[in-house]
């Protein structure tokens, strides 16, 4: 009860803070570029009592004015759910809270990887991949089929490390067929025919796997057992190793493939880091994303930076799905909800910003994570999970275009 | 009746002043020229205008109507056209559907056989008639240039401000242009505000010149007054070092 | 003129004569009916999108939203909305007359719902009707309408692939909760709709039964033929206009007197209405809705068929959907080349996958639409060409 009060406080409040400030802002021809963010949070976090005070004093919007009632909007919609759910799992037990939070950051780094993938393409193409998903699946599939099927003992490692140049091969190939008449000016609307184009990929790589693989879902076995371990002793240890789990605290319980999962893409990320700021073909394609001409006037390809970034993009959703085909069973149309979410996690971020990707990946992560716990309805809380990203997306369209490390637009 | 009122018209573009306090008046179909170095605000002064951005402060009143509240498409059917400096033709539309868009804009119930008869005699007055169903990304650069000329006088505007209209247009077409644009100031009376670059052209062409630099309107007057003032010379001579220093 | 005219409209008005007589020919044969009827669904959504996307310029990716949003106003309605005689007391209702308005409440299988518990108290006799069908379906349009409003609202600022980008969310956020709300919508399982005419309909003096795909028939038939005549008049009016100068320029649109935001809500308030009326319709006739129209993929299967008819044309459009539809039915038997089966009912959606990204690399317009522009156009190329041998003079007098 004391729930939806609170949310329907926290929405319309927040519906009539985004839609009034900008207006008083504007009409006071202050700066309004933050103005409908700050506006619904200090409105969800105070109502008609903050606002009214925003609107007569109208102070510089700076993130203070967006993180504090932020936090005290959220502060708000937990006390409420505690009131409300007193027995939930969520509310009595911090060992289960910490568990997800923890749970939702290791799967949020893989996400993250996922969505740099499509970020980098965004930053240097200037288009969105709906074809992000097919990656994925595509980096899941191979290291399937490499590994059980073609190959058997095949190490996974190796496996992951071969279908990331397959898929690195396939968004590449893609991008000299489809995307490079763009440049040339082959293209009536390249904006409207990327987004088409993409689309027709994803579509067309789905189904062939499809009619390729067929439908039942794949597994593999994850790629390490963990040695058992228990530091410092059994007894009270701070971390116990299983095969399948890795336990923080005797609280915190971690799958440990999930664990395999994260680590390799921390270290790829590393990778990916070093390869972009310290090669100079890296920092090429850093210097394409800021300025296209200044860059070609250097001498760099535009063109070959654009298949690169196709090429490296596709590759992160692949490795991203190499390294979590471990954790869950894989189908064919696996990637759509993992395309959905990086799109949620690059409009969150700011679309084109590579911290961006990374913090929306573990913010998403942790979202979900806390979202599919903690929701009281347990077959509900399942089937909403897909959702709380969109919502997540839909609002920071809304409020925020930019996102969180966006260029102004 | 045709008058034009900007009253110290202040543009802050974060902590750049691109306008610091324009005041101006136009009054009757007059033939006047915007000019300025790069960066003097030209632009801004445009956009405000038509209201595509708000003044900072300032006002500006058109016809005794106060319109820099106003949205730009209420704005343009009060009698206030423009063109954009890069030519923005309705590319996949006709050239005929172009010349509606305005048309149909303002008069929605109109008969369109009798619009496409207007347009027609206006197209024929800048030589491109013969493309009235031509696709539009099928002209040439300078016929896009003639289309974008006629698209605007569908609107019927009181004043019409034209961004570069001779940039990058073929000599032939060049005349062509000249000769609307004189034609529409003196034989339909309708005032011109024409931004230019090219000082030849515009010193010849306007009858009044408006002198912009670094967001401050430093002259106003007859062209050949206006060809001597020492601040005029200043700006330009001092933009002619930058150019050669860089 | 009149020849182009001549060379467009017979070929058309063939098609609609085809088409209206196709049933005489069809009685025996309900699968081909059937087909027809889902094609005659896809080709109002295909060339309603193309309104939308080809003719607007906004690529909303939440056209099967609207979609289902009609198709589950009028199965929601069906499912709870009842009239009585006699007021029941325990569900929420209104009295008009002699009448009661009343709603069923949500419950899980096997529990009773309010009106059970009303029953054990109403007199006998009392009459319990199901409203009409067609006040669901009209409903579902309007709701349409409404949240093609509210989201054509929420995008004017947003352009291309952010567009895209929200209208996936906002569909993505319906198939969930449609997905989860299993009390009210029964979830996965789908709703369950009443057929369009539960009583059977007589016409012309012959009875068809519930089952019969004649009625159905004729009512998609005369959606789709209405939908075409109405968006084609919008098109080709000064709507029409306005709305491909907002996709061509939104700046030079508004200078130029344009009002963007009334036609750009209302091309979206419009073209949400036609996918809801179709989206109704045809839960009617198929019987049951599941959230699975919303996954993207179906959505993708509309804009295939908006793009390789030619997005840019209303009836390009339609004639690929009906096309594409006919065909898809008709490949789903399986190949078999020497000792290898291919199982096509995959591999045919592969095949048009790639035809998808062929036509939109190398046949921008679309398949269909060139054709039609052909013929349209025919005579414009030779015109100019004509035209132009004048022009050199009057060029020549400019300069004099």
């Amino acid at each position: 009860m004391y729930l939806w009060l609170a949310l329907l406080w926290i929405i319309g409040w927040g519906v009539v803070g985004a839609v009034l400030i900008p207006r008083v802002y504007a009409r006071r021809d202050l700066d309004v570029s933050q103005a409908a963010l700050a506006g619904a949070m200090v409105g969800a976090a105070s109502g008609p009592f903050g606002l009214a005070l925003l609107a007569y004093f109208t102070p510089r919007l700076d993130w203070k004015w967006v993180v504090v009632p932020g936090a005290a909007t959220v502060a708000i919609f937990l006390t409420a759910f505690a009131a409300t759910y007193p027995n939930n799992l969520c509310v009595s037990n911090s060992a289960f809270v910490l568990t997800q939070v923890v749970n939702g950051l290791v799967v949020g780094i893989i996400y993250g990887l996922m969505a740099l993938g499509l970020t980098l393409i965004f930053s240097i193409l200037g288009i969105v991949s709906f074809a992000h998903g097919e990656f994925y699946m595509l980096g899941g599939m191979f290291v399937y089929y490499l590994t059980q099927e073609w190959f058997p003992g095949l190490h996974p490692l190796a496996a992951v490390v071969v279908s990331a140049v397959l898929t690195f091969v396939i968004g590449a190939l893609f991008e000299v067929l489809f995307l490079r008449p763009m440049n040339t000016g082959q293209v009536e609307r390249p904006g409207e025919y990327a987004i088409l184009v993409t689309f027709g990929l994803s579509f067309f790589l789905q189904y062939t796997t499809l009619a390729l693989v067929g439908a039942n879902p794949k597994k593999v076995p994850r790629y390490f057992d963990y040695p058992r371990l228990a530091i410092p002793g059994e007894e009270g240890s701070l971390l116990k190793v299983t095969p399948g789990t890795v336990r923080l605290f005797e609280e915190i319980v971690i799958p440990s493939p999930r664990v395999t999962a994260a680590v390799i893409a921390l270290i790829l990320l590393g990778l990916l880091m070093w390869f972009l700021y310290r090669t100079w073909i890296g920092k090429a394609l850093r210097a394409v994303s800021q300025d296209r001409q200044a860059a070609a006037v250097t001498g760099i390809n535009p063109n070959v930076m654009n298949t690169l970034a196709f090429g490296l993009g596709g590759m992160l959703a692949g490795l991203s799905g190499a390294s979590l085909v471990q954790v869950f069973s894989w189908v064919p149309w696996v990637g759509t909800q993992a395309a959905a979410r990086s799109f949620v996690i690059i409009v969150l971020g700011g679309m084109g910003s590579l911290p961006g990707a990374f913090v929306g990946g573990l913010i998403v992560g942790v979202v979900e994570a806390l979202g599919a716990g903690c929701v009281p309805d347990p077959h509900r809380a399942a089937a909403y999970i897909p959702a709380y990203g969109m919502l997540i997306l839909v609002l920071v369209l809304l409020l925020k275009p930019t996102g969180l490390f966006g260029r102004e637009l | 009746m045709i008058e034009l009122e900007v009253r110290n018209v202040v543009k802050h573009f974060g902590g750049l002043q691109a306008l610091k306090g324009v005041s101006f008046r136009i009054n009757g179909p007059e033939r006047i020229g915007l000019i300025g170095p790069n960066g003097a605000g030209k632009t801004t002064l445009t956009n405000i205008i038509s209201g595509v951005i708000k003044p900072t402060s300032g006002t500006v009143y058109f016809n005794g109507e106060r319109i820099d509240p106003l949205k730009p498409y209420e704005i343009a059917r009060r009698g206030l056209g423009r063109t954009f400096q890069i030519t923005r033709a309705f590319r996949r539309m006709t050239v005929m559907e172009n010349m509606l868009v305005p048309a149909l804009a303002l008069h929605p119930t109109a008969n369109r056989r009798a619009l496409e008869k207007k347009a027609t005699e206006i197209l024929e007055f800048l030589t491109i008639d013969h493309l009235a169903r031509e696709f539009a990304r099928n002209l040439s650069g300078g016929q896009q240039k003639l289309l974008e000329l006629g698209r605007l006088l569908m609107l019927d505007p009181k004043l019409i401000i034209l961004d570069e209209p001779f940039a990058g247009v073929h000599p032939k077409l060049r005349q062509t242009i000249w000769d609307f644009i004189v034609h529409v100031n003196e034989n339909l009376e309708r005032a011109f505000i024409i931004i230019s670059h090219d000082m030849d052209t515009i010193f010849t062409l306007s009858k009044r010149l408006l002198v912009l630099n670094y967001g401050e309107l430093i002259a106003d007057g007859d062209p050949e007054a206006v060809r001597k003032d020492p601040r005029v010379i200043e700006a330009y001579l001092g933009e002619e070092e930058e150019e050669v220093a860089a | 003129m009149n020849r182009n005219a001549l060379w467009i409209w017979l070929p058309l008005g063939l098609g609609v004569v085809v088409m209206l007589l196709a049933p005489l020919a069809l009685v025996s044969r309900p699968y081909i009916m059937h087909i027809a009827i889902v094609a005659y669904f896809y080709a109002i959504l295909a060339s309603s999108w193309a309104l939308l996307a080809g003719y607007g310029g906004q690529f909303s990716f939440g056209h099967m939203a609207f979609m289902a949003i009609g198709a589950y106003t009028t199965g929601l309605f069906a499912k709870f909305v009842r009239l009585t005689t006699v007021p029941t007391g325990v569900c929420p209702e209104i009295t008009v007359g002699s009448y009661t308005l009343f709603l069923l409440n949500p419950v899980t299988a096997g529990e009773p719902t309010c009106l059970d518990i009303a029953k054990a108290t109403m007199p006998a006799g009392t009459l319990i009707y199901r409203p009409p069908i067609y006040v669901g379906i009209l409903l579902g349009v309007l709701l349409g309408g409404v949240f093609g409003f509210l989201i054509g609202v929420l995008v004017l600022r947003l352009r291309q692939a952010y567009l895209a980008l929200f209208t996936i969310g906002f569909s993505e956020i319906l198939r969930v909760a449609l997905n989860a709300e299993i009390a009210i919508t029964d979830g996965p399982n789908g709703l369950e709709l009443p057929p369009l005419f539960p009583k059977g309909v007589t016409i012309f003096g012959m009875y068809f039964d519930a089952t019969s795909k004649i009625p159905p028939y004729y009512v998609m038939l005369f959606l789709f033929l209405g939908s075409m005549v109405f968006m084609h008049w919008l098109a080709s009016s000064r709507y029409g206009l306005f709305f491909r100068s907002i996709r061509e320029d939104e700046e030079a649109a508004a200078a130029l007197g344009v009002n963007i935001v009334r036609y750009k809500v209302l091309l979206f308030v419009i073209t949400s209405m036609i996918a809801a009326a179709a989206g109704a319709v045809e839960a009617h006739y198929i019987g049951v809705i599941t959230p699975n129209i919303l996954l993207i993929l179906q959505m993708s299967l509309v804009i295939a068929m908006a793009v390789i008819g030619g997005m840019e044309s209303l009836v390009g459009a339609a004639i690929g959907a009906i096309l594409i539809e006919f065909a898809l039915e008709f490949l789903r038997q399986n190949i078999t080349i020497g000792p290898w089966t291919i199982d096509m009912t995959d591999w045919r959606l592969v095949f048009f996958g790639l035809l998808l990204m062929l036509t939109l690399r190398f046949q921008n317009n679309g398949l269909i639409y060139p054709i039609i522009q052909r013929l349209t156009r025919a005579g414009v190329t030779e015109e100019i060409a004509a035209r132009r041998r004048l022009v050199p003079e009057t060029v020549q007098e400019g300069e004099g």
